[in-house]
């Protein structure tokens, strides 16, 4: 349930970005889940769920897009994804999960097997972008599903 | 885009009393022996107390508490490894274990970013945090993100480690952290050069710790840590701080 710890701040997020408008106006939030950190999409969707609800708009629907892992290295300039990626355990990816930046540790070029290499897409958690009703006259309405 | 990581972290500190960061700009100077002998002994005495090892490339405080890494217990985030009675860790080798960690600027600052918004503290006396040598990412950063970040600033009474360390207590100063005292750490002879150092720029010297050849064989068991001489300086030095 570390997904849950990211929700929060999710949604910690959406209230600070809310500061000079209607929270009841707002309508959805996109949020661009990197790859690389493997998030499980059904708990955290649950999680955003649940503490929406103890907010002041808790009509808002949390939209989940996956972004790929693209990586870039440093030495030969290859990029490559996270399926042409060889070499990822369980306990590897359990890491790069909980902190991706462990990706460094067991990661390498898979043309020059370089370890000097950079995560260019699809690291973690961002919110892409929110929607809220114009007219900023909303009443709070039920939980979206 | 907005990264939301930042917004949470106030809330992830807001059961820990005070947040302290144990640096020197300069290397080998005693940083992670401080830090971790400090903690185990205030553990000792019934404080809650957080390590949080910064030194993200060169962790080494799990040795110190004698704490074998490995992937953390989780619960609505990730829990800090239990060493102990009142002591918990968090240390990049509990992710990477001891392969080499190679990371660029804006990657060591997603993973503080990171480990600071996920992480669950509970409710701590103290957060100690020990950095990494150098003023670069992790200084700036913490600064950012913890308003109420405090100071501990350790230092040998080498010219080789005060010329630097000078270097960081200015940069503290203009960066508004307050610097609660000065250590001087490995002393051998008289500590008179740190304790100018910390005269000239207003803080307190609060602790001198001897050298102590003795401690290598205390790596790795924390009953022997929380028994050194260091550890029964360190105390003194942080009870000079109110810790």
């Amino acid at each position: 349930m570390h997904e849950w710890a990211l929700a929060e701040a999710v949604v910690e997020a959406t209230a600070s970005a809310l500061e000079t408008r209607n929270p009841a106006c707002l309508r959805s939030v996109t949020v661009s889940v990197g790859e690389l950190q493997a998030i499980d999409h059904e708990i955290f969707t649950f999680a955003l769920n649940t503490l929406r609800e103890q907010r002041p708009f808790r009509q808002a629907v949390y939209r989940l897009e996956t972004e790929p892992a693209r990586l870039r290295c440093g030495a030969c300039g290859t990029e490559w994804g996270l399926s042409e990626t060889a070499g990822l355990d369980s306990e590897s990816r359990e890491a790069i999960h909980f902190l991706p930046e462990a990706a460094h540790a067991f990661v390498r070029c898979p043309r020059c097997a370089s370890p000097d290499f950079q995560v260019t897409a699809g690291r973690g958690v961002r919110i892409i972008s929110i929607t809220v009703d114009a007219s900023g006259s909303c009443a709070e309405g039920p939980a979206s599903p | 885009m907005i990264d939301p990581r930042g917004s949470v972290i106030q809330r992830r500190l807001a059961g820990v009393a005070r947040v302290v960061a144990v640096c020197s700009a300069k290397g080998g100077v005693g940083k992670t022996l401080c830090t971790t002998a400090a903690g185990a002994a205030l553990a000792a005495r019934g404080r809650r107390v957080g390590i949080l090892d910064l030194d993200l490339q060169g962790s080494t405080a799990h040795l110190f508490l004698g704490s074998a890494p490995g992937l953390p217990e989780e619960d609505k985030g990730i829990l800090p490894a239990a060493v102990g009675d009142n002591l918990g860790l968090v240390s990049a080798a509990m992710f990477a274990g001891n392969r080499a960690l190679a990371l660029r600027g804006p990657e060591i600052t997603d993973a503080i970013l990171e480990l600071m918004a996920v992480t669950q503290w509970g409710d701590r006396d103290v957060l100690l945090i020990d950095m990494p040598p150098g003023i670069g990412e992790e200084v700036l950063d913490l600064a950012r993100l913890v308003p109420r970040l405090e100071a501990l600033v350790v230092s040998t009474p080498s010219a080789a480690s005060t010329l630097v360390v000078e270097r960081l207590l200015a940069f503290l100063a203009e960066m508004k952290v307050p610097v609660r005292g000065v250590i001087a750490n490995m002393v051998r002879g008289d500590e008179a050069s740190v304790r100018e150092m910390a005269r000239r720029f207003g803080v307190p010297l609060v602790g001198v710790v001897g050298w102590e050849p003795e401690l290598e064989q205390a790596l790795g068991s924390l009953v022997r840590l929380r028994q050194s001489k260091a550890a029964a300086s360190l105390v003194e030095a942080l009870e000079e701080v109110g810790l």
